[in-house]
Parts: C-alpha cells; structure tokens; sequence
C-alpha cells in the first residue's frame, strides 16, 4: 500500500466538527484543523481505504473514492507487477 | 538532553505500548488486579481505533466446554495446522479460557450477540469449534472502560526504542506525530502490544508496521519463528478482495480444476499448498487462475449473519466498492499478508528482557502457541481477537505484580542520548532517500510468492539481495516531517522483518505446515522439531535453535 492514488471528497459545509474521522484514521491521513474545527486530508498517499471515516461521519460530508488499480499484487508475472 | 522539538519525561507503573484491543485488554485486566497502579496506554493513532479488531470480519472461535476436551483440540491443532511446533500446554489453556474470555468482554462493554433466551448466537463450524460474531466496536467499549478504571491513554505518540537498565526493562523513547515533541517514560513493567509485521502490503487488516517487534529485538529481546511471517491469501485481482474458502475452487487456463484434491485431510482453510499450486499453474503459463464455485444454499457473507450495527456500515462501504470494480470476473492472485509476530514470551507473556511482556499480534508467534503457522490467525478463525485479549490477561499477574514493585528502574543518559539521536536522525539529514523508496525494494523481497511462500534455497537469497540492499539505504533515510519521521521508522522495522524472515527460512531446511521449501518438501521430525531462535547480539543478528519439549507434551510427534 505504498505509491496509491486515493481521492477523498470532503463537504467542509456541512461538517460539524465532531473530530471522529480524524480519530477512526489509523494511518495518519487526516491530521486536525484545531482553529476551523474541521478535518485535513494531508496524506491520502497512505489511505487504505478502510472507509473508516466515511463510515463515522453521522453528516455524509467524507467519500473515499478508491483507486484499486493504482495497489500492487507484487507479483514476478507480467500481470501482477 | 534536549530536543529542538520540546521534550517531557512520564513516568508509569505499568506501560501499555499499543491501544488496540490487546493493549487495552491487559490495561483492563492489570488495573482489575490491582487498582492502586498507574497505567497508561501510549497509542500511534487513537486508542480504541487501532489495530486489527475493529477492521475485520469480528469474528471469535467459541468452544462448548461442556462437550470438547482442550486435548482434543490441541491434538487436532498439533497435527494439521501447528505440525508440532506449537506450545501444546498454551493451546489447552487458550482453550479452557474461551468462555471466561467471553465474559470478560462481555463485562467489558462489548456487543456479542445473543439469542432470545440469552445464549451466545453460536454458528457452529466443525466438529469442536464454533463461531460468535462480535460488533466492531469492541475496542471503543473496551478503551471506556479502561478509562472509567483510571487508565491513562496518550495517543497520536509513536514509541521508537525501548530503555533498558541492568538487563531488565526501564521504560521507552517515543514523539508525538503532531509536533515531534520528545517523550521518555519510565516504568517499572512495559507491554508490548503493537502488532505483527505485515509489510505495508494488504489494506485494512493487514495494517501491523512491526515497529513494536523492531524495538523489542534492539533493546535485545529473543524472536522465535520469525520465519512464519509470511501469510498470504488469495485476493481478487481487481479489488484485491480476500476471497474466503475459495482455494477449493480454483481453475486454470484450460479449464482444469487444479485444486480439486489438494487437501489431504482435515485440514482448515487457507493452504500454503494452493499458493505453491497457483505459482506452478502461473509458471507453467497455465494462468490466469479464476474460481469457479456456487455458494451454498442460503450462504451469504459471513459478516451478514449476526446483528452487529456498528460494523455493518463498514462491511457495506467495503463490499460495495470491491463489488463494483470486481464485476463477474473471478480472476485471483495471492498478495503477502505477512503476520511476523516474533517476540518470544513465556506463558506470563514475558519476553527474555525481565519486566517486558509481549502480547496479542506483537508476540503470537514468538509464544509459539500457533506452532508452523503465521499468525494471527493462523488457520485458526476467530483465534486473532482472542489470541490478544488471552494474551493480555495471561501477562496481567506478573505484569501488575512487577508493576507494583517499589521504585522505578534507573534510567541511563547515554542510553536516551543514543536513542534520541536514531529517533530524529531521518528529520536531520539533508538529502536522502525515502521511506517509500525503502519499502519498494522490501515489497519485491517479500511480495512474490516464490520468495515469501513457496520457497527454495536460491530464492530465498534472491529476496536477501533485495533486503541487504534495503539496508543499505537506511543510513540514507529522510523525513521531511513529522509523518515521514514515523513512515521511516515503520520502513526501518520492515527492513529487520524481512531480514529476520529470511534468514531464519534459509536456515530451517525442511517443509513443516505452512513453511513450504520446494527444495526439501519433506517434514522433518528428525532434525527439525526445532525453533529457531533471532538475537540482536551487539549490533550483529545471531540465529540458533532450541529444541521443541514435545516429550512434556500429551500429543507426540510421529518420529521414525
């Protein structure tokens, strides 16, 4: 899970600043806007897509969109490289 | 001394490195004991997030007592699945605790779910074990009540070396993610529960980073079957789906079902032998492999069988995005897991270095409860989660009682100084290469198959030439800040993972349950009823063997 391309949509409006995205990433993605009280996606590079805080926000402001291709099987056959 | 960074000095009775669900077990489990002791967790991420038990299918092996014999199991365990390399006496007492474990964490908080007349919602699966699913909120549940107890819990701090005094544990050296800010801790008793080594390679449940295992092994604890750290599973091609039971299934080019009869008796699922079979298929340009199966009448997703609100939206978000890219094509390809989980403990789940327990992923292997298998879960189902709230209960006597001895070990200057300048020295060089360059070289040591799983002799010194040079580009590492500072700390540990798998699988030349050698593809009982054995002896990686005591144990080996 290293070199992905990710992509996280985030609707700053209609979040509520309740902090559980940033606490159910266990990554490090998301780091915390402490003035404006909002989430920020500073290193999706090393999401998992685990969904975790798409599934915590009770306001549908996060959707992880992704992006399987860019994972690798590690694999010596052409296919799977 | 000081850092740029700002610096603070904590003291604790007890130390919990980790706080996922074996951390918080033995915090529970050691302030039940003994309530005046101050505990505190120190976490990377958030306590009650991390770890496995939350991203996975909650899934926990249930025994009726009442009619399966531990022996029996541990039988069954011994000769399929740990090939008599497994702690038999850990095994039966695993066993016998499976209820008391149950209400623990039902005591706990946790939401396992019941039938109308108050039973567990047991699934049965063979003829002695059954299943419980459990909502994934369990360690949430569980960290509340760690801290209505009057446990601490410090998170987003990522501990990096271990300190020692005298040969025992003294405490540990640690940063805050945020601001880099230099923690020390000292503590009379240290728990390591920070996962196994999974290689930065699958998503979500693969999630171990091994840095815990990396720091043990510095400070000069023994590992024990590092070689088992190389777990793999069939995953979908496309969405890289772990695709449960499927290994019975599996098809060539041609047509040919080549894993019809593979199975020679009753073993579980997951088989290092379909692995090899899927490489010879694919070697012998017989692939792509697919699978071919109906599902049984009324089966359906495991995770759909119980109640269990919280990880419903989970599993939904997952399922949903696997199934949209996977479409109808059933085309798999094995990806590493890994599952290194190397901290030698005793039953206390003491390590070799007094005062430092080891528990949960950190130590699975190196209790060698599992036997010739990467754990957790080790072919066992439902044996992770309950492997580490064992785990933590099993260390909290002797964890609490070193916890309440008078003072606090000394520490030693010289000893922080050097640990201070490993731990920033990333964020200090100028120029150098990344952590990601490092794991990119480590992925293509362990990432194939035929180097991590269906071994020979030649291959696996094709993966150390990638590891030596992996090492050697550590003295290069850079970090720009705070999050590549614990990226190149994780990459460092991957590098001594790898390092320790390998050397330890050119050493052990036999094939012996999940340890799979096409150059010696015979079982070993003469020779190799042995475990290996990993020391950091002044800097240098030391391997020996220690005799498995089976003549102690009720199931003996077959020896010609």
């Amino acid at each position: 899970m290293i070199d992905t391309a990710h992509v996280i949509k985030f609707d700053p409006e209609n979040c509520v600043g309740c902090k559980l995205c940033y606490k159910a990433c266990f990554v490090d993605v998301i780091r915390w806007d402490e003035e404006n009280k909002r989430p920020i996606f500073k290193y999706v590079e090393d999401c998992e897509h685990c969904f975790y805080c798409q599934a915590m926000c009770k306001k549908n402001c996060i959707e992880v969109i992704p992006d399987y291709s860019s994972e690798k099987l590690l694999q010596t056959f052409d296919r799977y490289l | 001394m000081d850092t740029k960074y700002g610096r603070e000095d904590l003291t604790a009775d007890v130390l919990v490195i980790g706080g996922g669900i074996a951390g918080l077990t033995a915090a529970v489990s050691i302030k039940e004991k003994n309530p005046d002791l101050d505990v505190l967790i120190v976490e990377k991420q958030t306590c009650g997030y991390s770890g496995k038990a939350n991203k996975g299918g909650g899934v926990l092996q249930y025994f009726d007592l009442s009619r399966v014999n531990p022996v029996e199991f541990a039988a069954y365990h011994a000769n399929v699945i740990g090939c008599f390399l497994g702690d038999q006496e850990l095994m039966i007492k695993y066993v016998q605790m499976n209820n008391h474990m149950f209400d623990k964490l039902v005591e706990w908080g946790a939401n396992v779910p019941k039938r109308e007349d108050g039973s567990y919602d047991v699934m049965p699966t063979g003829p002695m074990t059954a299943m419980i699913g459990i909502d994934l909120d369990v360690t949430l549940k569980v960290r509340r009540t760690a801290e209505k107890l009057g446990v601490r819990i410090m998170d987003k701090t990522s501990v990096t070396d271990l300190l020692t005094s005298d040969g025992k544990i003294a405490g540990a050296v640690g940063f805050s993610i945020l601001d880099g800010k230099l923690y020390t801790f000292r503590a009379k008793a240290v728990v390591l529960a920070t996962g196994s080594q999974n290689y930065r390679i699958g998503p979500m449940w693969g999630s171990g980073r091994g840095d815990g295992i990396a720091a043990a092994y510095r400070a000069g604890a023994e590992m024990r079957n590092t070689e088992f750290g190389n777990f793999a599973q069939l995953v979908k091609v496309r969405s890289h789906e772990e695709v449960v039971f499927g290994e019975n299934f599996m098809y060539n080019k041609a047509g040919e079902h080549v894993t019809k009869n593979f199975r020679t008796g009753p073993e579980p699922d997951i088989s290092g032998s379909a692995i090899a079979e899927w490489y010879n298929q694919m070697a012998a340009n017989m692939g792509p492999i697919v699978l071919k199966r109906e599902m049984p009448e009324g089966g359906g997703p495991l995770n759909m069988l119980w109640k269990r609100p919280y990880g419903q939206r989970f599993w939904e978000l997952n399922n949903e995005h696997a199934h949209a890219v996977d479409g109808d094509d059933m085309e798999v390809c094995p990806m590493l897991i890994g599952e290194q989980s190397p901290v030698k403990v005793d039953h206390d789940m003491q390590t070799t270095i007094p005062g430092l327990f080891a528990i949960g992923d950190a130590s699975y292997c190196g209790s060698a409860a599992p036997g010739a298998v990467p754990a957790p879960p080790g072919r066992n189902r439902g044996s992770g989660i309950l492997n580490a709230v064992f785990a933590g209960i099993m260390c909290s006597d002797a964890a609490s009682k070193t916890g309440a001895g008078e003072t606090l070990p000394p520490v030693c200057d010289k000893q922080i100084e050097d640990c201070v300048k490993r731990l920033y020295a990333p964020l200090e060089r100028e120029s150098g290469c990344k952590s990601k360059d490092i794991m990119r070289v480590i992925h293509k040591a362990v990432g194939p198959m035929e180097r991590s799983v269906y071994m020979s002799g030649h291959r696996i010194e094709t993966a150390m030439r990638y590891v030596e040079k992996a090492k050697s580009m550590l003295g290069e590492l850079k970090a720009d800040d705070f999050h590549e500072l614990l990226n190149a700390h994780e990459a460092e540990a991957a590098v001594l993972s790898a390092e320790m798998q390998f050397r330890a699988a050119a050493m052990r030349k036999e094939s012996r349950g999940w340890f799979i050698r096409e150059d010696y593809p015979e079982t070993d009982n003469k020779n190799w009823l042995k475990w290996i054995i990993v020391k950091n002896k002044d800097g240098e990686m030391a391997l020996s063997t220690e005799d498995v005591p089976w003549e102690k144990w009720p199931i003996k080996p077959p020896i010609d």
